[in-house]
């Protein structure tokens, strides 16, 4: 029949729909990326433009030995010239106006012509204070934009900086640490360069059971730069080198190394099966599914991201997730009173509902199917469209029971009532879950108790509101459920008893699909 | 006043984070003249560079100049802070200021004036009634507000970690070199609160109650603090600087005086032994003799005494002096050294320090005295604080031989409800008791001096008023009084309120210029009548 056909094109196309989605889910995750980006370099820059800067000359003439205010021509003569303590004052000179809060001059700063030298300085091993001062103004510079990154690493500061990883001095090799972090945050190409020249190595040696916890949170902020960024990921040898330590350290009890540990896996979960492979085999599931119960944001949110990533891949990887437990901290988090974290654990949920009708069943059988009601009431919008992602996912690959079971729980009302929405994809999306549902009760022959109970919870006089809807694909989904079930007529393709399922015999089936 | 900065420094994990954020605006700070001002000064200076806060610094010696300096700086500046001045007067009545002006006033001068209290918008006291050590805390009252809540936004949610960080000048990272260096800042901060608190307690202005509970609480950080720096190289370092707790004599300057010098000018000494009367310097005589040292090397320089000699000296003076009914020769203080060769008292850099700033050798503009005691107060600047050492060693010579004459031709009369004594014009030293600290120290160990030498039991439980010509061309007298010398007193003061009803009620020409109210100035016809006024206010 044409119809069916056309329904089983539709529900095909929707699979693969749903297939797509998971990667537009996953790039939308990335425009949200963007923009907490965006906020966060905002909330940097509006840090930088409140605070105060440069120190008056209090009347007290002693005040000088303790800052040296040159002028930048005194620096640039300085930092040329072979006075190593003049030198030394320069650096220092130039190192505080870089760390001043508001408006470190990075451009002039670089137009000095000063970076070149500064770099050599960090080759001074017998100058520990020449060497750690040039260290953290390089940092500051490469802090700045690609344009300022791109002069440090231009001056020459890759090799040097990996060198003074070995330090002797601590505060130096720390120093070196988070210049490289800056580094590798410009984008995949910088990141790419200092693997190349075999940074892993020396930053991995540097994580052990003393390194002080200040230390270790700025390592780990590194790594995870190393991690990060697409177009291209990260070499697989890299990551398979990293990943050891990350392991590690998501076992630390510092929450902010825990936290960016986590960022780091979220970052190489972010990409195709096989990347999500790895870090699957590293056996971090459980671990992570530990921390997505984390009462700390800030470790809470990137685990939920990696795991969330996690089941964005095959059944298999998904899985492992169920494995780990994952059902049974999505509840919580669905209910979870920050709206982006309900999004994201709906997104999660999403996918696993994405998956064979035994994942479908587990989701059931975990008791996700209130908390997921209860967003699709009451939730934040954009956790409803997840949510309503969910539905349409298991009314797809669910079996008859699954989608019954679904009905039962509630989802009716708050799904039709979504239908007000301004969002034309989302009211796409739960036109096309309705649309199984009846296939579901034609299959049970309730189709008339279905079309009832959407009658009765005023989803009929919406969905034929959305038969003027602008978009076209609205008007037509909608047009086509009103025309099939709502048309006056019983359906002549209701074959009740046609059912190769005995348990769906009509008078058990009565009490069963009590809607 | 110590506490007001100090206090939210000595967080336990001090060292691993900056504790003051950054004030947005330029603060101009109005310091009075006074030791435990510029020690105030000096640590809020420190922390302000700490901070990259931008700050310029008025001296102000009374309400004249700091109403002055408001009117000149009022347009560039949004934020006042008042050290040692402003609480105990309407500060807005008097200034002013605009709406979005805001005083923040640490000042120890009692009473505060309840409009100051009152006033939660414009003003912010840091130090509390009679409790300065329950302070708002510096961070509170500094901290900025959009920093606030960046941060709590920062820390409850959970968002992307940045790509590329600036590392500040306030890193909350545990960099042990910049520990080292806010180590070294920390210990001259400890310092400064220390000797402010010796000049409170120098000045008889706290009871000794408090004092020993101060000290107390600064020890406890200066051991804590000076242990970090007791590694060979700093030890040994020329320039370093390590403070230690001291059960030492309160002998005035005695480690860069002589013994005997030292013992005749210090007041505790000179009144309990009545150096002013034969039978006083007999006893001094013995005293030594008790404790076995020879005259000729208890009048040499301390630094050149007999090692041997010097060696169980503070057990001995102790033990002698307890003999001749001196309990409280030794007290809990704390000295600095620096390197090997310089270690002094607090009290020592107390004296130094205020004697600097009263010097009566006029050179160079009106802050100079100010700007040369500040300087004295940081490490290294030898020079001026042995030059403070040499003012401080005449001052007190000064105001022993002032005390003895007063006592010696009767100067110190009953005049019912408080005793009274006014210094001549053409006495010996006389200008030196024109300035206000200078006056109110001769007026202290006078009052002790004469409690000691009268047997008039009512006498002794008496406050003291004492006048010093000021200016003899305009023919004005300064006027200071002090509460009386009992055991349980607890220092304060009510001339203020009295000079000033006193001089209403007379029309006398007075000025009240002082941020210690109980310090005026006064047309020296109008004494009289005002004295008159001031005997039947106080009957």
């Amino acid at each position: 029949m044409p119809v069916v056909h056309e329904h089983g094109e539709r529900m095909k196309r929707f699979k693969n729909k749903g297939k797509d989605t998971a990667t537009l889910r996953r790039q939308r995750v990335e425009v949200n990326i963007e923009l907490r980006k965006a906020k966060k370099d905002e909330q940097i820059l509006k840090r930088r433009s409140i605070s105060i800067v440069s120190l008056e000359k209090s009347p007290s003439p002693e005040e000088k030995n303790v800052i040296v205010p040159l002028s930048l021509e005194e620096i640039v003569e300085a930092v040329n010239g072979s006075n190593t303590s003049l030198q030394l004052q320069a650096t220092q000179a130039t190192r505080r106006i870089l760390s001043r809060q508001k408006d470190p001059p990075l451009n002039q700063i670089i137009e000095l012509g000063i970076i070149p030298r500064l770099v050599e300085f960090l080759s001074r091993a017998d100058n520990a204070a020449l060497q750690f001062e040039a260290a953290w103004a390089l940092t500051n510079i490469a802090s700045g934009t690609s344009e300022h990154t791109r002069a440090v690493v231009e001056g020459g500061a890759i090799p040097a900086f990996i060198s003074l990883l070995s330090s002797p001095h601590m505060h130096i090799s720390e120093q070196s640490v988070w210049a490289l972090g800056n580094i590798a945050g410009d984008g995949p190409l910088y990141r790419d360069a200092l693997i190349n020249c075999n940074v892993i190595p020396p930053l991995l040696a540097l994580v052990s059971p003393v390194t002080p916890v200040g230390f270790l949170r700025n390592i780990t902020w590194t790594l995870s730069n190393l991690c990060r960024n697409k177009n291209p990921h990260p070499p697989l040898e890299a990551v398979r080198q990293l990943l050891p330590v990350i392991t590690c350290l998501l076992e630390h009890e510092d929450k902010d190394v825990v936290s960016d540990s986590c960022w780091a896996v979220s970052y190489l979960t972010d990409g195709s099966n096989d990347r999500i492979q790895i870090v699957v085999d590293t056996g971090i599931l459980p671990r992570l599914v530990e921390l997505m119960g984390s009462p700390e944001m800030i470790v809470m949110t990137p685990a939920l991201r990696a795991i969330g990533n996690v089941v964005t891949g095959t059944d298999e990887q998904t899985q492992a997730a169920i494995d780990a437990g994952v059902l049974a901290v999505l509840p919580l988090l669905l209910r979870h009173t920050k709206p982006a974290i309900q999004k994201e654990a709906a997104w999660a949920l999403s996918n696993i509902a994405a998956g064979p009708c035994q994942q479908i069943q587990q989701l059931i059988t975990c008791g996700l199917l209130p908390p997921l009601v209860e967003l699709l009431d009451k939730g934040d919008f954009k956790a409803q469209k997840e949510a309503v992602w969910a539905v349409a996912n298991m009314t797809t690959g669910g079996t008859v029971e699954q989608v019954v079971e679904l009905v039962r729980s509630g989802v009716l009302k708050p799904l039709l009532n979504l239908l007000l929405s301004k969002d034309s994809k989302t009211i796409l999306v739960i036109l096309d879950s309705i649309s199984n549902l009846f296939l579901a009760a034609e299959k049970l022959g309730e189709t008339e108790r279905l079309c009832l109970l959407v009658e009765e919870l005023d989803g009929l006089e919406k969905i034929e509101a959305l038969q003027t809807h602008d978009n076209n694909m609205v008007y037509r989904a909608a047009l086509n459920i009103i025309e099939k079930y709502f048309s006056g007529e019983e359906t002549p393709d209701l074959q009740p008893g046609t059912d190769e399922d005995g348990l769906y015999n009509f008078s058990v089936e009565k009490r069963d699909f009590n809607f | 006043m110590w506490a007001a900065f100090l206090g939210p420094v000595f967080a336990p994990d001090f060292l691993c984070r900056i504790p003051f954020r950054v004030l947005r605006a330029r603060v101009l700070l109005l310091v009075a003249s006074d030791v435990d001002a510029l020690c105030a000064c000096k640590i809020l200076q420190a922390l302000f560079q700490c901070d990259h806060v931008q700050y310029t610094l008025v001296p102000v010696s009374g309400w004249q100049e700091l109403e002055t300096a408001f009117l000149e700086h009022k347009d560039q500046f949004k934020y006042f802070v008042f050290i040692n001045c402003g609480a105990n007067v309407d500060l807005l009545e008097i200034l002013q200021p605009e709406e979005d002006t805001y005083f923040f006033v640490c000042d120890s001068h009692r009473p505060i004036n309840i409009v100051n209290v009152y006033n939660e918008t414009q003003i912010k006291l840091l130090v509390k009634q009679d409790d300065d050590l329950d302070v708002p805390a510096y961070d509170d009252i500094f901290r900025d507000e959009e920093d606030e809540e960046e941060d709590s936004e920062n820390e409850s949610d959970g968002s992307e970690p940045s790509d590329k960080r600036r590392r500040f000048e306030e890193s909350a990272m545990v960099m042990f070199d910049l520990a080292w260096i806010m180590s070294k800042d920390l210990n001259d901060m400890l310092w400064w609160a220390i000797v402010g608190l010796t000049d409170q307690w120098v000045q008889d202005k706290i009871t000794q109650m408090k004092y020993v509970t101060d000290i107390g609480i600064l020890q406890r950080h200066v051991s804590r603090h000076n242990h970090r720096n007791e590694d060979e190289e700093n030890s040994l370092s020329i320039d370093c600087m390590r403070i230690a707790f001291e059960y030492d004599l309160r002998l005035a300057l005695y480690q860069h005086w002589s013994l005997y010098e030292s013992l005749c000018n210090t007041s505790y000494t000179s009144a309990n032994l009545k150096l002013w009367s034969v039978q006083g310097q007999k006893r001094l005589q013995e005293f030594l003799a008790d404790m076995g040292l020879p005259l000729k090397q208890v009048k040499q320089k301390f630094n050149s005494m007999d090692i041997s000699l010097k060696e169980n000296l503070r057990e001995m003076i102790e033990e002698s002096a307890n003999k001749f009914g001196m309990r409280d020769l030794r007290v809990q203080t704390f000295s600095i050294h620096f390197g090997f060769k310089n270690k002094f008292l607090a009290s020592d850099i107390v004296y130094a320090t205020a004697s600097l700033m009263e010097s009566i050798e006029k050179e160079g503009p009106e802050t100079t005295n100010f700007i040369k005691a500040l300087d004295s107060l940081s490490r290294g600047n030898l020079d001026k604080l042995h030059q403070g050492l040499d003012l401080a060693k005449k001052q007190l010579r000064a105001i022993q031989q002032t005390v003895a004459s007063c006592i010696c031709t009767n100067l110190v009369i009953s005049q019912g409800p408080f005793l009274y004594c006014s210094l001549m014009e053409g006495t010996p030293d006389v200008k030196l008791f024109s300035k206000p600290v200078s006056l109110c120290l001769l007026s202290k160990y006078l009052l002790k001096s004469f409690v000691c030498s009268t047997k008039n039991k009512r006498c002794k439980l008496l406050p003291l008023v004492m006048a010093a010509p000021m200016d003899v061309e305009q023919g004005t007298v300064i006027m200071v009084g002090i509460p009386p010398e009992t055991e349980s007193s607890d220092k304060k003061n009510f001339f203020g309120r009295a000079f000033e009803k006193a001089a209403d009620s007379t029309n006398s020409r007075t000025l009240h210029n002082h941020f210690d109210m109980s310090i005026i100035e006064l047309k020296t016809e109008d004494r009289s009548k005002f004295l008159d006024a001031l005997i039947s206010l106080l009957s």
